[in-house]
């Protein structure tokens, strides 16, 4: 044969065998397995421990350590493990119950008790354990309950949280006993209380689950298996999916998102998360000196028109979405009120606003080419340094959209992109800044510990916001155990002070997305940690 | 050297951004939990101290744990630089091989069509940047299974999801690995290329590639045993000195396509301001250019009977 038909044929055989490997290989992936898309694979399979507690590793957590109840797409608290919602038996000293069902057990046979929750609990107070927070079980006195289904949890001092902690999924006490918890789970988990079981981890490409066939508290998967996939570039996913190399994901809100819902084989859900991005406000010492007043404050909300960048950051894959108008509740749920409502949109006002308090230099009206800068009696000129995280386009295109707004009321902005760990590990806590942006995450029980944020001296206050009266009520919050009367008092207080006192500028709850294709049912968004794996057993294909 | 380069590296990575940024802004997580992971973990000590704990973790415990989290570096590491030799080896033969093979046929017919072309398609090749092809090729590929539900090549990852074992493995990495060698080869094969064919053409019309046509040898013989053997020599150079290079395109072609390599791993541990593994990362690719340097080095007293070393 000759050399150059040697190398024809062998080319053809290439191609031919190509595609034929390829619809194979994407058979065998077809039967009874999803493939779950993800951005970021777990460091190790430990939950909430330093260097883990990331959503990857809640995503494959959540249906292994079942808990009492789970979060549903609303948000709220529902029973999964627990026959039905834990009580609140006295409030002083607190102290609740709650009742694993009878058919709650470990996939080895042992059946789900209150050693579970009582080794749990040992567990994230024990010093050595290098969890990532002790929060609420660092306040419990005692769990009693013995081997038995019931379990009653007594508080040192009254937790508003509460009902989140006792609904955690527990760890399997005959499993950790007498272990050195840093080193468990680190690559697997042996036994399971939920519809799901550890299978196999190959590092760097996915990890399996299967069908745990020893589930009886609740609907068993219909599924047998669920791949998580590990794609971490933002295109690269994207592809994949259009290539069939996987079933769902949960994409960040992406301009790719756009084509997958021109695409008739796969069907995009969304819905507004928790997690919401904002601007804070330097009122301290190291900030501009015309921030500490309340009306350049005002000034630079009203001079914003929020719903605008809303809307041209999210008009292709989230047409409509609004601005937040409210730092203690998303759009969503109940419990929200548009308390930020009251400072709209409005150039005129502004001007009027700073000509009032004695401000000279800037437009008469607002202009798009206006170049004059306003200066202000004994605070000077209102030119700002505008922090937020570099690489990132849609925070890059809101600072230009409120940066021209702002301009053509004479208020100057000028940028300071950081990178992120720049920008959260240095600048943000050093306080030497005049506005930063960036995103709180959230959850349904940000609002019991909203005083971090902003009460006088919260952890994480780091604008130096300080209103007594209202970190008065904050603190009430953090105590007050009935859901209803918080959400009353929290909207009552934003209202009334942080809506005047402007520290921090609500833009938009981010929304959150999860795309499937069409074959496969039963995949709808979740913004809690629970993601959208939260119904697994509703899912098939 | 690699002292040096290992102290720079580690400082760099130290400065540019704190590790536990994320931690900063989770709620529920106060700045006193924050500040004894500092504590434990070293990171409120100098850059000079920190570097110490790096190279005692490096020396006795094979370069330690990451720096938040219990984990072992190397076996992490181990799998990574597997998956990666996987990819560079099979782009760095194939790419000598078409370089090589296109470079001598260029040169034996100089100013041919095939020579205007093969000249043609080595520019375009040397400039085209390696992320972009890889994006347009996943794009390509993906429409194509849109369009008509074949996967012929993948656009991510290593492996299937039930890749099997044994040659069905074997067979189903190949499968994967097609684009990303595709696109790691191109930019090192027309180098080659370019490089082939100029060393040939030099080769061919000296005096003792003339003296052996002169002596009545096969055409054959003059151009394999003659020419090609000592037009090799420059190749030998530049493929020793393009492992940096193409280790270098590994951290964009497994970045691209989402593959399980040495690239990959040292981007993540970039991103999370991790010091411990990009250290250990280093330290591990300063090693493999220096073994590719000393086998080319050997190579070259393969090829030049007159290259010998006392």
């Amino acid at each position: 044969m000759r050399k150059s038909s040697f190398l024809l044929l062998l080319g053809a055989i290439m191609i031919v065998a190509s595609l034929a490997v390829g619809p194979a290989a994407a058979k065998s992936e077809q039967a009874g397995t999803v493939v779950f898309i993800h951005d970021q694979e777990p460091p190790n399979l430990q939950g909430p421990w330093v260097g883990n507690n990331l959503y990857a590793t809640s995503l494959v957590l959540n249906n292994i350590f079942y808990g009492c109840q789970i979060r549903n797409s609303a948000g709220d608290l529902v029973p999964r493990l627990c026959a039905g919602k834990p009580k609140l038996l006295k409030k002083n000293p607190l102290t609740v119950r709650f009742t694993y069902k009878k058919t709650a057990k470990w996939s080895d046979g042992k059946p789900v008790t209150a050693a579970d929750f009582k080794a749990t609990w040992q567990v994230f107070i024990n010093p050595k354990n290098n969890v990532i927070s002790r929060t609420g079980f660092e306040d419990i006195r005692s769990v009693g309950g013995g081997r038995g289904k019931t379990v009653t949890v007594v508080f040192k001092k009254l937790y508003a949280d509460w009902e989140s902690l006792v609904s955690g999924g527990p760890y399997p006490a005959h499993i950790i006993a007498g272990k050195d918890m840093n080193q468990m789970f680190l690559n697997s988990i042996p036994v399971s209380s939920g519809p799901w079981l550890f299978d196999s981890w190959q590092k760097g490409v996915q990890l399996n689950v299967r069908r745990n066939p020893n589930f009886q508290a609740g609907p068993k998967m219909k599924l047998q298996r669920l791949t998580f996939r590990y794609i971490l570039d933002t295109n690269a996913r994207f592809q994949a999916l259009r290539a069939g190399q996987g079933d769902v994901m949960e994409p960040q809100p992406q301009l790719q998102i756009a084509d997958f819902l021109k695409d008739r084989s796969f069907r995009v859900s969304r819905k507004i998360g928790f997690a919401w991005e904002h601007i804070d406000i330097q009122v301290g010492e190291k900030g501009h000196a015309a921030l500490k007043q309340r009306y350049v404050r005002t000034a630079l909300i009203r001079g914003m028109n929020r719903n605008q960048v809303a809307g041209a950051l999210y008009a292709q894959i989230a047409p409509g979405l609004k601005t937040v108008q409210s730092h203690m509740f998303k759009p969503f749920q109940t419990q929200y009120r548009q308390n930020w409502a009251k400072q709209s949109f409005s150039q005129a006002a502004v001007i009027r606003l700073l000509r009032a308090n004695g401000c000279t230099g800037g437009p008469a009206r607002a202009a798009a080419n206006n170049n004059d800068i306003y200066t202000c009696p004994r605070v000077g000129k209102l030119s700002f340094r505008f922090h937020t995280t570099s690489g990132n386009q849609l925070r890059a295109l809101t600072f230009e959209i409120i940066q021209r707004q702002l301009k053509s009321v004479g208020i100057e902005l000028t940028p300071r992109f950081q990178t992120g760990g720049t920008l959260f590990g240095t600048t943000l806590p050093s306080r030497d800044w005049d506005l930063l942006m960036f995103t709180w995450v959230g959850s349904p029980s940000t609002p019991i510990t909203i005083k971090d944020l902003y009460a006088c001296g919260g952890d994480q206050n780091y604008m130096g916001y300080c209103n007594r009266a209202f970190s008065r009520i904050l603190n009430k919050v953090s105590t007050t155990l009935d859901a209803s009367q918080r959400a009353k008092l929290l909207n009552a207080a934003e209202a009334r002070f942080m809506v005047n006192d402007v520290p921090s500028i609500p833009m938009y709850a981010r929304p959150v997305f999860v795309i499937s294709k069409r074959g496969l049912r039963g995949p709808v968004v979740n913004p809690t940690t629970e993601g959208s794996p939260w119904n697994i057993s509703a899912w098939s294909k | 050297m690699l002292v040096a380069a290992s102290f720079f590296v580690f400082t760099f990575v130290t400065v540019s951004g704190d590790p536990l940024a994320a931690l900063t802004i989770t709620p529920n997580v106060s700045p006193e939990t924050v500040n004894r992971i500092r504590e434990e973990k070293h990171l409120d000590e100098p850059v000079f101290i920190r570097y110490g704990y790096w190279v005692k973790d490096a020396l006795t415990n094979q370069f330690g744990t990451k720096l938040l989290s219990n984990e072992p570096i190397l076996p992490d590491l181990w799998r990574v630089m597997k998956n990666t030799l996987q990819l560079v080896i099979a782009a760095e033969i194939i790419a000598l091989l078409l370089g090589v093979a296109i470079g001598v046929y260029s040169a034996l017919r100089q100013y041919s069509p095939f020579d205007h072309a093969a000249t043609s398609f080595s520019f375009l090749g040397l400039a085209m940047p390696l992320f972009w092809i890889a994006l347009m090729l996943q794009v390509v590929f993906a429409n194509v299974y849109q369009k008509t539900g074949h996967s012929i090549f993948p656009t991510a990852s290593l492996n299937s999801v039930d890749p099997g074992e044994g040659l069905s493995f074997w067979i189903d990495r190949v499968h994967h690995l097609v684009l990303p060698i595709f696109v790691l080869m191109i930019v090192n094969m027309a180098g080659y290329s370019r490089y082939m064919r100029a060393s040939m053409l030099e080769v061919v019309n000296s005096d003792y590639v003339r003296t052996a046509r002169a002596k009545g040898l096969p055409e054959r013989v003059v151009t394999m045993r003659h020419a090609f053997r000592n037009a090799l020599i420059p190749i030998v150079t530049l493929s020793a000195l393009s492992w940096g290079a193409l280790l270098g395109g590994a951290v964009v072609t497994e970045t691209v396509f989402s593959l399980d390599g040495m690239g990959l791993y040292f981007v993540n541990a970039l991103l999370t301001n991790d010091p411990y593994p990009v250290m250990a990362w280093l330290m591990i690719t300063a090693t493999m250019i220096i073994v590719f340097n000393l086998i080319a080095d050997i190579l070259y007293g393969v090829l030049d009977p007159r290259v010998r070393y006392d």
